[in-house]
């Protein structure tokens, strides 16, 4: 089954609204962390959810550059391309 | 007071003095406790060697749950003036005592940011506070544990998961036997505590009505450290 963006995007509100980050539901590619008050822990949180739903790995190297909501989908994105989607 | 989403306790060391005790208590107050042991409990694990944790912690979720409560109680001493001190001595009190409670503590967190709940409680020592000659791996890795107890607390304190210490002074168990009359002249309380007296602080660190207590040191000594 194909991943779309939507559907990370939609995996990444969850896990926003999960750990009550204000207005999760709208949180839109364009958002950066520092928009949504996202912390270094609440970013550990989302990459377990991002790993654990679409079973990838995501190193602390990827993690680097990912500033925003749209870096993250771009990086589950292209980790899902290169490591196999899951059924 | 069971944890959450069948959540179990597990003490490492639990098999006996300190540990055991803890592991009753925590039993009578409801929790599913599984005990770690090096060579006996109910899971064995060598707590100083980082692979053997996380293969003991996967082992503990496929038979009883994710780990809510972790009392990271395993611990060893090889005591001796640390001008005789061995490297090796150094560092197998510090592994055990100090890197045993972080891999354990790595692991636990795991499964209880899943839960949003969780309760740490490290058992130092009242040599954390109040050095002890010949105990000088053995104090700094209690002392140790305190500062991990405190940065604990502070990063997860948000997340609903409390991590505080608890430090026994001189308890009667199987390490004190022998000891504990020469031990006792310099308690202020004028007698040896016992192993349920240190339980009963660990149970209170894991109750809900403790949920506000974070980062804390509970000294268990009968003013030994006042």
């Amino acid at each position: 089954m194909a991943i779309s963006e939507n559907d990370v995007l939609e995996e990444i509100r969850d896990q926003l609204e999960a750990i009550k980050v204000p207005g999760a539901r709208e949180a839109t590619p364009e958002n950066t962390w520092t928009d949504l008050d996202v912390d270094s822990l609440d970013l550990v949180e989302l990459v377990k959810a991002l790993e654990d739903r679409f079973e990838i790995t995501i190193s602390d190297d990827d993690l680097k550059p990912i500033e925003s909501v749209g870096d993250a989908i771009g990086l589950t994105m292209r980790l899902v391309e290169a490591e196999g989607a899951p059924a | 007071m069971p944890a959450p989403d069948g959540g179990v306790a597990l003490v490492t060391g639990g098999g006996r003095g300190i540990g055991k005790a803890i592991a009753e208590r925590l039993a009578a107050d409801g929790f599913a406790v599984v005990t770690l042991g090096r060579t006996s409990g109910d899971v064995q694990a060598d707590v100083g060697d980082a692979q053997s944790v996380e293969r003991v912690f996967a082992e503990v979720r496929e038979r009883f749950g994710p780990v809510l409560v972790l009392v990271n109680n395993a611990g060893e001493r090889q005591d001796g003036l640390a001008i005789r001190m061995k490297p090796d001595q150094w560092e197998s009190v510090i592994d055990t005592n100090l890197n045993g409670a972080f891999h354990c503590i790595r692991r636990a967190l795991d499964d209880m940011l899943s839960a949003r709940w969780g309760r740490i409680v490290n058992i130092s020592s009242v040599v954390a506070e109040r050095a002890n000659p010949g105990q000088a791996n053995y104090g700094a890795a209690k002392a140790g544990m305190l500062s991990l107890t405190r940065t604990i607390a502070r990063e997860m304190a948000r997340k609903g998961i409390t991590c505080n210490a608890v430090t026994p002074g001189v308890i009667e168990t199987d390490m004190t036997t022998g000891v504990a009359e020469k031990l006792l002249a310099g308690v202020p309380a004028g007698r040896i505590g016992r192993a349920e007296e240190v339980a009963h602080a660990v149970s209170f660190l894991c109750s809900d009505g403790a949920a506000y207590v974070n980062g804390a040191t509970l000294a268990v000594d009968g003013a030994l450290a006042a």
